[in-house]
């Protein structure tokens, strides 16, 4: 029986890898564009570095390298769960899912793992292979920062997953949650410091976004991959990830729970 | 003509009633779009914090061109909103519906969409083009509001031109959706001096994915910058060719919606 | 303007489908090259339709019964073949076209979801170019028709399906198009709003003269509204003529349902039908029997016999419906034949008389 589950939960892992199979415009244009993205910030950087020197404790070279693996890591964490979750809750699709015999935000994160994992393999290594050609990216030598980054990269998913199902299942309480889907998108963005390295914010800024899990997403792992963030610190920021893992898990089945009540009791 | 000015009127009353129903949605809409011009306002004054110009722009000009930026793009985003097309018109088949009414189907689609919260973007973009202007002494001329009109008129249509050109795709491939957001990505860089980038992304967002003519070259003409008055003139020309390209690359995707041309 | 309303000649379409390769590897290569295979929907077809007539379009799933209305409303350009409605060449001057036809897709809705129903009847006026005095006329008189008066500001979410399906029909019917097509206009509705709305169409089609075009499942929509059947099946026109006859030939009876407050046994129910030969009882237990009848024996007969006897809490009678009837002719074989057997069989009457 639980074997029977499990293994329909790495089915769902499956299925949607070939989904996204076969979606190929899709992934040829994304490589493309991200890499636009990231020859855009390159330039706007090189024209603020100008001569040289150091912004916010990162070196230019530093710099190219964040934003090549920040864009890159996005390629592999990005996920639209949200958007699948209030369009599940507003065609009422969702009362049927929830009565299966499965935990649907169990389902709900295998599919975008199964996402990400197409988005790892044909999106970000193909992607970072293609913004090495054209940019001075450095890749770290030291081993710990390869394996930190990796395992940094798996909670970034996790995390940001987490965000987009507490996101997505507003569309319980909220008539319309459009607008909050658009507003996380636009706060991770910028807050994770995919944008702007938090450590370039002024100083009040960066010192709240240290109590935020946004930085988890694209900061800490890019600092690890960038070697600003060495050795026993790898073990500090990691934890920092595991802890916003956990600390989202309550808000996350809470509203899940929520949720459930609500379609029960109150048919929707 | 006046057929088609009525329709909008008839659409944009159904939308207001329809959002007197939600009106708390209404301020989140605003409000969430107004958080994303915020944050791409946070990152030029950051960018300033650790530099004086950038590409030889002050931050007074670059505030500004951003502010002519949202103009267009409000508009924009207010009468064209082909999200999720795809899904509902093609997958969920309500061009079917649409086809069998009588009005440019394209049109339709438009209008089913309109987005007014949007447009709330375009009054903050002439507040701070007004705002930074003053900061910059930049001279107001008989034709300072004759050009903007021709200038945002311009750049919408170019918008237009390119999203409906890709959306198009649509008739063709079973999910293009993953472009249309990408290419909300691209559109920001018009915004900026575009002479910090390289050659091949300089002529990427002046010849291919002409976003340079939303920002920065219809701005200079206001900050009378020299070097890119010329590109300022072609704007009007560049918007005609690109609405056209849209509209034949729509209609070419409807007719082979229909099965006609494929 | 010629004595049809719709006009159809060796219409044909085909598509193409794409080949979804197998498995992991499949869809990569998927990912590379597609494979399309063509398919035809319509095969080929030809029919008119006279002015003022109700025409019923029938057949199964896939038979390619949409993708006619599709081509017949402008919307798909066919692949070869000539087609007319109302004067016009649909897919040619579609816009022009479409401001003289009505039509109704069951399943799809074309009003406001979240506003008034009347605020998509004002919007869908400016659309149709429907002059205002035009529009309370007609708006009134379909309005009193359907009795909407109190639902007209009400939004249509808040709409039962069957409230919701006549506002549909107001909406395609405000600028009074001669024709009207209708995709399963019944769907999903009880029998009080389906018979409302069959007596709507019949009233119109009579104080109107509108054509009516509609594709249904439910044979008593045929049965209520059409003198005329054409039926489909894989693309081709099996069958173009009247209702009756297609029943009498194809039509395999109809099924009643007993269910009894007492037990009845199956040897009891047969003797008490003894005069009606025909019919076949089986029983699941002692409470509840079917009895399937023959189209030439009437259902009143059989209730007849047994309602005075046993002790019924419940009857339900299953009327055969429009796939049953292509699933006999299909497997009775191509419609053609078929008319062979039926003389036979009158033959062989006609014979035992003489």
């Amino acid at each position: 029986m639980f074997n029977g589950t499990g293994g329909a939960y790495l089915d769902f892992i499956r299925i949607r890898f070939l989904t996204m199979l076969a979606y190929r415009v899709n992934y040829y244009t994304g490589i493309l564009i991200y890499t636009l993205n990231i020859g855009v910030y390159y330039f706007t950087w090189k024209a603020i570095y100008g001569g040289g020197g150091e912004l916010g404790g990162f070196t230019a070279s530093q710099m190219t390298t964040y934003l090549a693996v920040s864009w890159m890591a996005r390629a592999f964490y990005f996920n639209n769960l949200d958007r699948e979750i209030s369009t599940d809750i507003r065609d009422g699709s969702i009362a049927i899912q929830f009565i299966r015999p499965y935990n649907y935000l169990m389902v709900k994160m295998m599919q975008g793992f199964g996402e990400g994992l197409f988005r790892f393999m044909l999106f970000m290594i193909p992607g970072m292979a293609i913004a090495m050609l054209f940019f001075p990216v450095k890749l770290p030598t030291a081993p710990e920062a390869w394996a930190g980054f990796l395992v940094m990269l798996f909670f970034s998913f996790l995390i940001n997953s987490q965000l987009n199902i507490i996101t997505g299942l507003m569309a319980f309480f909220v008539e319309n949650n459009e607008g909050f889907m658009r507003m996380k998108r636009v706060v991770v963005d910028l807050f994770s410091g995919l944008i702007i390295p938090i450590s370039l914010f002024p100083s009040w800024l960066g010192s709240i976004m240290e109590f935020l899990p946004f930085q988890a997403i694209t900061y800490l792992p890019g600092s690890v991959f960038t070697g600003r963030i060495q050795g026993v610190g790898i073990w500090n920021v990691l934890g920092v990830q595991v802890l916003w893992f956990v600390l989202l898990l309550i808000p996350m089945v809470w509203l899940y729970r929520a949720s459930r009540k609500r379609l029960f009791v109150q048919g929707g | 003509m006046s057929y088609y000015f009525g329709l909008i009127g008839e659409y944009l009353k159904n939308y207001i009633k329809t959002r007197m129903t939600y009106r708390a949605d209404f301020w989140v809409e605003v409000i969430s779009d107004l958080l994303f011009q915020v944050t791409n306002l946070i990152f030029i004054f950051v960018i300033f914090m650790h530099t004086d110009s950038l590409g030889g722009w002050s931050q007074s000009e670059v505030v500004f061109v951003y502010g002519f930026f949202m103009v267009p793009f409000g508009i924009f985003s207010c009468f064209v909103n082909l999200w999720g097309f795809s899904e509902r018109y093609i997958v969920k088949g309500e061009m079917d519906r649409v086809m069998t009414r009588p009005a440019h189907n394209l049109f339709q689609i438009f209008l089913e969409n309109v987005d007014p919260p949007a447009l709330v973007g375009s009054i903050i973009g002439i507040v701070i083009m007004a705002v930074s202007g003053a900061q910059l002494d930049v001279a107001f001329e008989w034709w300072t509001i004759p050009a903007l009109i021709i200038l945002t008129i311009s750049a919408v249509a170019i918008y237009t031109g390119i999203y409906t050109a890709l959306t198009s795709l649509s008739f063709y491939s079973d999910a293009p959706t993953g472009i249309l957001p990408l290419m909300y990505n691209v559109q920001g860089y018009g915004r900026y001096p575009v002479t910090i980038y390289n050659r091949a992304i300089q002529v990427l967002l002046t010849w291919i994915m002409p976003f340079a003519f939303v920002g920065v070259y219809p701005a200079s003409l206001f900050l009378e910058r020299e070097e890119m008055r010329n590109m300022a003139f072609l704007t009007p020309l560049m918007g005609a060719i690109f609405f056209a390209i849209g509209l034949t690359a729509w209609n070419y995707g409807v007719r082979r919606y229909r099965g006609a041309g494929s | 303007m010629s004595g049809n309303a719709i006009e159809v000649k060796d219409l044909r379409k085909t598509f193409k489908v794409q080949k979804n390769r197998e498995g992991l590897k499949g869809a990569f290569l998927d990912l590379f090259k597609r494979e399309y295979n063509e398919v035809a929907a319509v095969k080929d077809i030809s029919f008119s339709i006279p002015q003022g007539e109700i025409c019923g379009y029938i057949g199964e799933n896939g038979a390619g019964k949409s993708t006619t209305i599709k081509m017949l409303t402008g919307i798909l350009v066919p692949t070869s073949g000539h087609l007319t409605v109302g004067g016009y060449v649909p897919y040619e001057e579609r816009e022009k076209f479409v401001q003289h036809i009505g039509v109704v897709f069951g399943q799809r809705s074309q009003l406001w979801w979240d506003i008034g129903v009347i605020e998509s009847f004002q919007l869908l006026r400016k659309v149709y170019k429907v002059s205002e005095p035009d529009f309370k006329r007609r708006l009134d008189e379909l309005v009193e028709r359907l009795q909407l008066q109190d639902l007209l500001n009400r939004p249509v979410r808040k709409l039962s399906l069957g409230q919701r399906m006549r506002c549909e029909l107001v909406a395609a019917l405000l600028h009074n198009p001669s024709i009207v097509f209708l995709d399963e206009p019944t769907i999903g509705l009880d029998i009080v709003v389906k018979s409302e709305i069959r007596e709507f169409l019949k009233d119109m089609n009579r104080d109107h003269g509108t054509t009516i075009l509609l594709t249904t499942h439910d044979l008593q929509d045929i049965e209520a509204l059409c003198s005329r059947v054409i039926m489909l099946d894989d693309g081709k026109i099996i069958y173009d003529g009247g209702l009756e006859e297609l029943k009498n030939r194809w039509g395999t009876g109809r099924e009643v349902q007993f269910q009894f407050g007492t037990p009845t046994r199956l040897e009891q129910l047969r003797s008490w039908t003894e005069a009606l030969p025909a019919l076949a009882w089986s029983a699941e237990n002692e409470l509840e029997a079917k009895v399937w009848i023959p189209l030439e024996i009437n259902v009143s007969d059989v209730l007849g016999q047994v309602v005075s006897k046993a002790d019924i809490t419940d009857i339900k009678i299953i009327e055969t419906n429009t796939d049953d009837i292509v699933r006999s002719i299909y497997q009775s074989g191509t419609a053609e034949k078929k008319p062979d057997a039926t003389i036979r069989e009158d033959e062989g009457v006609v014979a035992t008389h003489v």
